[in-house]
């Protein structure tokens, strides 16, 4: 736990949308090579506060550091291209490209401190593709893909810009039980092989449970518990904002 | 695979070259009526060709760009009528050009969809009322004169049908070069979704002021050429929203992003209007309006958009069938 292992450290971050507190006053930290979970019920601020850590929306408060740099006052490229990046919630793929076309998009532009012209970020995409199981689809328009494969298309997108930070939010929205399972699967393959650092923002509880190091849990924009796994399915607040007692009990027997 | 790809990417460089060596002899075998025809519709796929980068492959449709061939007009005109030869009046108009667009495109490009297209509109009218007003230096509304070539009307014309043949070359090849390079892809993420782009490391700002700069730069030297060649402009004509509106339908119906998609909308939509217009003169301009409509419903994507389109299609089912015959 020692203080030079901490990449991100969120410090009080809050956004105000007129009277409503979107995000009070949060604090957390990622340490290298953790996946962090970040859950909560509909409307608790976690797709706010992605934006908030990527640049994407003002802070109305509070301070970012990613690598020790202070990111706060940075535009949503200057931050990628030191490596901090997310995945969007609803897909954002760049309509009339072809799949390997948006990977290409990531692997050119992504981080500003390594080689990537044309041909080295072409090896790139290529690399990418394979690992996530693209290289079939590449040719086709991303208007031609199904959703699981936008969003496999997303996370490569974001992997092939080589980042150290990823706020993957909900990669897994609208998949089934056996296409979940494989996006696990691959998510931890990467963490591994990479040595990522993954925000986690995702309702499926199975997945959260079985994935995080830690787990942050959010209410009303507010930070109302945080610990590991098994720590927070106990926690008396977090059951009665999330869970639900019946649910709790499950996942502990599990 | 590799192989059958060079085949016909120098396949398609020879023909290009063909046709442009065609062309070059072209007015050895023409009336000057036909040459000055082709002359304005080289220039038309220049603009056509500026469109095309800011609408058909970044997303913003700049209907006002006409203000930088006017600025290039007059910047030329001026320029020339200070006695400076026209290779030194058209680069430094140009310039001019290019230092408008970056000023202005820093406000203006924060605006998206409509909103960028009428602004550019009030800038193209705020530059028109200006040099309308500045009577000293521009000549006011009654217009302006360039100097006269001292030379024959067959010997002029032709000289201005490889001016422009050589501008809508360099441009075309300059925009390839521009859409395929590194560069090239921040402009198409930026059409595709401008937010996703930003959050993948593409600095979209200077990207599209850029790209403005790039576009009005050959739009300033088409203006230069066009001045000399008429040898009068006025105001009400060179800021003549009329141009921006025919290189967009030639866009559209050539292909909004791509190369060859302008080139082949000029061709298309100068003949047509050549014909229409010594027929049926008062219909001439509906004929275009409906045209553009039945391209805009039917072939969206244009006459060369739809042939690549169709090409890559059969590709693409070419390499399913291979794949289920293997495996």
């Amino acid at each position: 736990m020692a203080d030079n292992d901490i990449i991100l450290d969120v410090r009080s971050i809050s956004k105000h949308f007129g009277a409503l507190k979107a995000v009070d006053k949060v604090s957390f930290q990622a340490r290298k090579g953790e996946i962090v979970g970040l859950i909560g019920p509909n409307g608790a601020g976690k797709t706010t506060i992605t934006n908030l850590v990527t640049g994407e929306l003002r802070k109305t408060e509070g301070e970012v550091y990613f690598k020790g740099i202070n990111v706060s006052r940075m535009q949503p490229f200057q931050i990628a291209r030191i490596g901090l990046t997310r995945t969007y919630q609803v897909v954002k793929p760049l309509q009339g490209m072809t799949v390997e076309e948006n990977i290409l998009v990531g692997s050119l532009f992504g981080r500003s401190d390594r080689q990537n012209d044309l041909n080295h970020a072409k090896k790139t995409a290529h690399e990418i593709m394979e690992l996530v199981g693209l290289d079939k689809k590449k040719e086709f328009k991303v208007s031609d893909v199904t959703l699981p494969d936008l969003k496999r298309m997303e996370f490569a997108r974001v992997l092939a810009m080589d980042p150290e930070v990823i706020f993957l939010d909900e990669v897994m929205a609208g998949l089934n039980p056996s296409e979940v399972e494989e996006s696990m699967e691959l998510v931890k393959n990467i963490r591994t092989e990479k040595q990522l650092t993954i925000v986690y923002i995702e309702h499926i509880m199975k997945a959260v449970m079985g994935i995080s190091d830690r787990i942050i849990v959010l209410h009303h924009g507010q930070k109302i518990c945080e610990g590991s796994p098994t720590e927070v399915c106990d926690n008396p607040a977090v059951i009665e904002a999330y869970l639900g007692k019946k649910y709790a009990k499950e996942v502990i027997k599990s | 695979m590799v192989t059958q790809d060079d085949n016909k990417f120098n396949k398609n460089i020879i023909l290009i070259i063909a046709a442009v060596i065609i062309f070059i002899f072209l007015p050895n075998f023409i009336s000057g009526y036909y040459i000055r025809i082709f002359t304005a519709i080289f220039m038309y796929a220049t603009i056509s060709q500026c469109i095309n980068l800011m609408s058909g492959y970044m997303g913003y449709l700049p209907f006002g760009h006409v203000m930088f061939f006017g600025i290039g007009a007059y910047m030329s005109a001026i320029l020339m009528k200070l006695g400076l030869p026209v290779f030194i009046a058209i680069p430094m108009a140009c310039l001019s050009a290019i230092i408008v667009s970056i000023i202005l495109g820093f406000p203006v490009l924060r605006l998206r969809g409509h909103y960028f297209a009428i602004a550019t509109i009030g800038m193209n009218g705020a530059i028109m009322t200006v040099v309308q007003n500045a009577t000293e230096i521009t000549g006011g509304a009654r217009g302006t004169t360039f100097p006269i070539i001292m030379a024959s009307p067959d010997v002029v014309y032709r000289y201005f049908y490889l001016a422009m043949l050589s501008l809508m070359v360099i441009t075309s090849l300059v925009m390839h070069v521009v859409v395929n390079s590194k560069f090239g892809y921040g402009i198409r993420s930026i059409k595709a979704n401008e937010d996703a782009a930003n959050s993948m490391g593409i600095n979209t700002t200077f990207t599209k002021v850029t790209t403005w700069a790039i576009a009005a730069l050959f739009t300033s030297i088409a203006g230069g050429i066009y001045g000399y060649w008429m040898s009068f402009i006025a105001p009400d004509e060179v800021f003549d929203l009329m141009f921006i509106t025919n290189s967009i339908i030639m866009m559209l119906i050539g292909g909004a992003g791509t190369i060859l998609g302008p080139i082949f909308g000029a061709f298309i939509v100068e003949t047509v209007s050549e014909v229409a217009w010594s027929g049926f003169m008062q219909y001439h301009l509906a004929a275009l309006g409906i045209a553009t409509i039945v391209i805009v419903f039917f072939v969206p994507r244009g006459v060369i958009g739809t042939i690549t389109d169709k090409i890559r299609n059969r590709r693409i089912e070419l390499s399913k069938k291979a794949e289920v015959t293997n495996g």
